[in-house]
C-alpha cells in the first residue's frame, strides 16, 4: 500500500469516528481556503483560470503540498461557463472574478398559490425563465441553451473530478463525498423571493410562507439525498435566514420544515453538516433537538455555551476567524487554535475549520503564512 | 387632521394598512407642504422605533428590511404633496457596497435608515471601484462615505478605496465608517476607516454624532 492510499484510510477512520460519535485518533482539520484563494496564491487571474480549467492542476498541487488538511481543499466551487451559457442572474461573477450570489427575485408574491399547489412546476415554467435570460424564449433555443449549459457543467465537472483524484492519489485525503441542499425558508428567499421579498412576506401572508416552505421540503429533501448514504461524506446544508428573523417567525415559518429536513436526511442514515451563519446564540435550544451527531460549523458566537449545551450531543466545528489570519501576528493565530482546541476538543465531536471560507488572496499580505502555521499547529496538537 | 402621534407608532410597529391608509388619506386632503413635513417628520420618529426597538433585540434585519420598503413607499405616496418645499437635510453620506463584492443588503439598511435620518444619501450601488467613490466624493463633497462588503475580499478593497482618497487629497475632508460581516476593530485600523459596524442602526448613530 503506497504512503498516500494509508493516509487516507487513516483520515477516513478519523470522519467515520468522528461522524459516529466516537472520539478520533486526533482532531481532523480542514483546509478553511478555496479555489479562488488557490488560483491567486498560484500567482494566476482568477477569472481566465474559472474559464480554463487545465490551468488548475498545478494550481491544486502547489495549494495541497503548501497547506495541510485532512479533507480536499476544492471547497464549494461555481463553476462559471454553464451560468454563462444559461443567462444567469442569481449566481454571477463580479469584476475581481469571484462567483457571487446577488438579490433576485424569481418568483412574485402573487404566484404564492401557485407555487404551493405544484412548486416543481412553478419552477420549471415561471422561476427559471426569470432567473436564466436563456431559459426564456422559444422551446427550441431555450432546449439548446440548456443542452449546451449542461454539457459545459458535466465536461468541468469531470475534470475537477479528475484533479481531485489525482490530489487524492497524491496526498492521501479522506474520501468524502457531499451533497448541498437549503432549508425550505432559506431556498424561498436566497432564490424565490429575496431576503428583501420574504422580510415583506412574513408579515403580509406568514401563512403563504409556511405552506411554500411545506410545498418545498420534498424537493429540498431530494436535492440532499446522496447516491449512497453508507458512503461516507455528508449533505451540506448553508443556513441563512434565521438570524435575521423575530424568534416567533422563526418558530413557527423557519424551523418546522428545516428540522423535518435533518431528521429525513439522519433518518436515511446520512450526516448533515450545517454552516450556522451569522449569529444563532438564541437558537441554541433549538439546535439541540437536531438527530445526535448533527455537524454544526458555526460562523459566530460563544464557543463555550455552544460546547456546553451542543457538545455532547452534537458535533461542533468553526468559530476560528479568518479575519485573525489577516489582521494578527502568527503567534496570535495560533493561540487562537490553541483557545479553540481548549475550548472544543475535550471529550470528543470537534472538527477544525474556520468561521468562514477564505477567498481572497493578496501576495504582501500575512494570510497564507499564518494560515499555514495554523493548520500544521492543529494537525500536530490536535488531541481531545 | 391626521394623528401624527399615531402614525409615529404605526411605523415603529411596522403596521403597513395602518400606515398606508393614514398616509393616503392624508394626502386626499390635498395638505400643504408644511404639514407633508410634518407627516415626514412623524414617519421619521417611528423609524427611530424600528432603530430602538432593533437594538434591544425585539427587531431584526428582516424587519429592518421591511421598515425601508415601508418608508420608501410612504416617501412616493407624499412626493406630490412635497414638492416645492425645501427640505432640510442634517448631512449627507455617500456609500456603496465596495470591488469585487456584490452584496447590497446591509448597503441598502444602512442607506433606507440613513435617509429616513434626514441624509442625503447617495448610493453608487454594488462592486465599485476606488475611482468611483473618489469621483463621487470630488462631485458632492459628502461629509461621510460608507464602505460595504460581505466577502473577506471587501477588506483590501476598502483598504485600496482609502487609499486612493488619499492620494487624490480628499481623505482628510470626509470620515469614513466601513460596515459589513468582515470588519472589525483591527480590520478597521489597517483600512484606516474613521470607525467600523455590523449594525445598520449603530451605524447610523455614529454618522449623526459625525454631524452634530
Amino acid at each position: 500500500m503506497t504512503d498516500a492510499v494509508t493516509m487516507t484510510n487513516e483520515r477516513n477512520q478519523l470522519f467515520r469516528d468522528l461522524f459516529s460519535g466516537k472520539t478520533p485518533k486526533r482532531v481532523p482539520v480542514s483546509n478553511p481556503a478555496t479555489q479562488d484563494f488557490a488560483i491567486q496564491y498560484a500567482g494566476l487571474d482568477l477569472a481566465e483560470c474559472q474559464w480554463d480549467l487545465t490551468k488548475l492542476e498545478p494550481v491544486y498541487d502547489k495549494f495541497c503540498q503548501d497547506f495541510f488538511t485532512d479533507t480536499y481543499p476544492g471547497g464549494s466551487i461555481r463553476i462559471p461557463s454553464h451560468y454563462q451559457l444559461l443567462g444567469s442572474t442569481p449566481i454571477v461573477m463580479s469584476s475581481s472574478g469571484f462567483m457571487q450570489h446577488p438579490e433576485v427575485v424569481g418568483l412574485l408574491a402573487e404566484e404564492y398559490d401557485e407555487f404551493i399547489a405544484s412548486p416543481y412546476d412553478c419552477i420549471v415554467e415561471k422561476v427559471l425563465p426569470r432567473l436564466f435570460t436563456e431559459l426564456n424564449g422559444a422551446p427550441g433555443k431555450v432546449a439548446m441553451s440548456l443542452a449546451k449549459a449542461m454539457r459545459a457543467q458535466s465536461d468541468d465537472l469531470a475534470y475537477l473530478g479528475t484533479i481531485r483524484a489525482k490530489m487524492n492519489a497524491k496526498y492521501g485525503y479522506a474520501g468524502m463525498i457531499g451533497a448541498l441542499t437549503e432549508a425550505p425558508f432559506d431556498f424561498m428567499a436566497d432564490f424565490l423571493r429575496s431576503f428583501k421579498g420574504i422580510s415583506g412576506d412574513v408579515r403580509r401572508y406568514p401563512d403563504k410562507v409556511a405552506a411554500a416552505c411545506d410545498a418545498v421540503l420534498p424537493l429540498m429533501i431530494k436535492k440532499g439525498t446522496l447516491p449512497n448514504p453508507s458512503m461516507l461524506g455528508y449533505t451540506f446544508i448553508p443556513l441563512h435566514m434565521a438570524p435575521y428573523l423575530r424568534d416567533k417567525d422563526f418558530a413557527t415559518l423557519y424551523w418546522p420544515t428545516f428540522k423535518k429536513l435533518v431528521e429525513t436526511m439522519a433518518s436515511m442514515g446520512q450526516n448533515v453538516q450545517l454552516f450556522v451563519e451569522q449569529d444563532w446564540m438564541r437558537y441554541l435550544d433549538y439546535l439541540y433537538e437536531l438527530p445526535e451527531n448533527t455537524i454544526m460549523r458555526f460562523e459566530y458566537g460563544d464557543a463555550k455555551l455552544v460546547k456546553e449545551k451542543l457538545g455532547k450531543k452534537h458535533i461542533i466545528s468553526g468559530f476560528y476567524p479568518i479575519t485573525l489570519l489577516q489582521t494578527g501576528t502568527k503567534q496570535q493565530c495560533i493561540d487562537k487554535a490553541k483557545e479553540l482546541l481548549d475550548i472544543l476538543a475535550p471529550g470528543g465531536k470537534y472538527w477544525f475549520q474556520a468561521d468562514k471560507s477564505v477567498i481572497n488572496f493578496e501576495a504582501k499580505g500575512p494570510v497564507a503564512e499564518n494560515m499555514s502555521a495554523v493548520l500544521e499547529y492543529v494537525h500536530e496538537n490536535g488531541t481531545y | 387632521m391626521i394623528d401624527l402621534k399615531v402614525l409615529t407608532q404605526a411605523v415603529g410597529d411596522l403596521d403597513e394598512k395602518t400606515i398606508l391608509t393614514m398616509i393616503n388619506d392624508f394626502v386626499a386632503t390635498n395638505p400643504s407642504g408644511e404639514d407633508a413635513q410634518k407627516v415626514v417628520f412623524a414617519c421619521q420618529q417611528g423609524m427611530a422605533i424600528v432603530g430602538e426597538l432593533f437594538e434591544t433585540n425585539e427587531y431584526y434585519v428582516g424587519d429592518l428590511i421591511f421598515a425601508g420598503e415601508l418608508l420608501s413607499k410612504t416617501i412616493d405616496l407624499l412626493k406630490p404633496v412635497l414638492s416645492g418645499v425645501a427640505s432640510q437635510k442634517i448631512g449627507s453620506i455617500v456609500i456603496g457596497t465596495v470591488q469585487g463584492d456584490l452584496h447590497d443588503i446591509g448597503k441598502n439598511i444602512f442607506g433606507s435608515m440613513a435617509e429616513a435620518a434626514g441624509f442625503d444619501v447617495y448610493d453608487l450601488g454594488i462592486d465599485v471601484s476606488p475611482s468611483a467613490f473618489v469621483e463621487k466624493v470630488k462631485e458632492v463633497k459628502p461629509q461621510i462615505i460608507g464602505m460595504s462588503g460581505v466577502l473577506t475580499l471587501a477588506i483590501d478593497s476598502m483598504k485600496n478605496t482609502v487609499k486612493a482618497l488619499n492620494e487624490a487629497g480628499l481623505r482628510n475632508s470626509v470620515k469614513i465608517i466601513i460596515g459589513g460581516n468582515p470588519v472589525n476593530e483591527d480590520a478597521c485600523k489597517q483600512i484606516g476607516a474613521d470607525d467600523f459596524t455590523t449594525n445598520a442602526a449603530e451605524g447610523l448613530k455614529t454618522c449623526q454624532g459625525w454631524v452634530k
